[in-house]
């Protein structure tokens, strides 16, 4: 493991062990103030918070550090995208995350529970099916007629998508399936997540297709 | 898909210089599936593809690659 990686997870770890004894502190023995929830506008200082200030401070800082990591390796994948030569290498069997997308369903559950809807956003998982074309195009040179043939699939894929959504903004947009703005809503949320997944899944499955679909035979002539 | 009016020579200049799709295909930095389907004209190659293949082929670009 990389030596800032174990330094992240450290960092990590020590943070965490700092929540946990100042919050035990003051649930112990500071009436659990910076935990219930308290008028900040009349706050007044007291030794005894000195633990979740300090815990709190260094939760910041850590969170901070966080974001500058990301930042910084935005940048550098950047340019490695520009000077990228073959496509990376991922397993096919990372395809088999697009199950997780069945897990959408659970929006029907716990809609009739607690009308909770957030789980419908789970259907964009589907959009995982398409780790398995993008496996099977690993470590692919990218020359000229793979990236023509990427563009082309991207934008097969976006204006699929994009027309989808614009149907349902069309019908649902009225705001009356059943009668009821509720279900009017979840529909949508339904129908752009199935169409995200769409657009995600489709750009790999059309990018195989383009690049590798012509019939004929390979062998060298 | 094969390109319309579009005739490709290039394996007749390929083999005039002896190279292989294989290595035509590392000269001008493209695939070997590439050439091949250049050879079979079904892709449309870019002017700058068209140049490396011509200068590496030895051959005009209008003799290689033949727009009817």
């Amino acid at each position: 493991m990389k030596k800032r990686t174990k330094l992240t997870i450290c960092l990590g770890m020590i943070c965490a062990l700092l929540v946990a004894i100042s919050s035990w502190y003051t649930i112990a023995y500071n009436n659990s103030r910076f935990i219930a929830p308290m008028d900040l506008s009349e706050y007044v200082f007291r030794v005894q918070d000195l633990p979740m200030i300090i815990s709190g401070v260094f939760l910041a800082l850590y969170v901070v550090y966080l974001v500058v990591l990301l930042l910084r390796y935005i940048m550098t994948n950047r340019h490695r995208k520009l000077t990228l030569q073959f496509t990376r290498t991922i397993n096919p069997k990372l395809g088999f995350l697009g199950l997780l997308g069945f897990a959408g369903f659970l929006g029907f559950w716990t809609y009739s529970v607690d009308k909770t809807i957030f789980p419908f956003v789970f259907f964009l998982f589907f959009g995982f099916f398409g780790f398995f074309y993008e496996g099977k195009m690993s470590n692919t040179f990218i020359d000229e007629r793979y990236k023509e043939n990427k563009m082309k699939a991207q934008s097969v894929a976006n204006k699929t998508s994009l027309s989808i959504i614009f149907l349902a903004i069309l019908i649902l947009g009225q705001g009356k399936l059943m009668d009821s703005l509720e279900y009017t809503l979840i529909a949508l949320v339904i129908v752009v997540a199935l169409s995200l997944a769409l657009e995600i899944f489709l750009s790999e499955y059309l990018l195989y297709h383009y690049d590798n679909d012509e019939q004929f035979d390979e062998s060298e002539e | 898909m094969r390109v319309l009016d579009f005739e490709c020579r290039l394996k007749k200049y390929r083999l005039l210089k002896d190279l292989t799709q294989e290595q035509l295909a590392a000269k001008v930095g493209v695939r070997r599936e590439t050439i091949m389907r250049l050879e079979k004209a079904q892709y449309n190659p870019s002017l700058k593809l068209a140049i490396d293949i011509s200068r590496v082929v030895e051959a005009p670009i209008e003799e290689i690659f033949v727009f009817k």
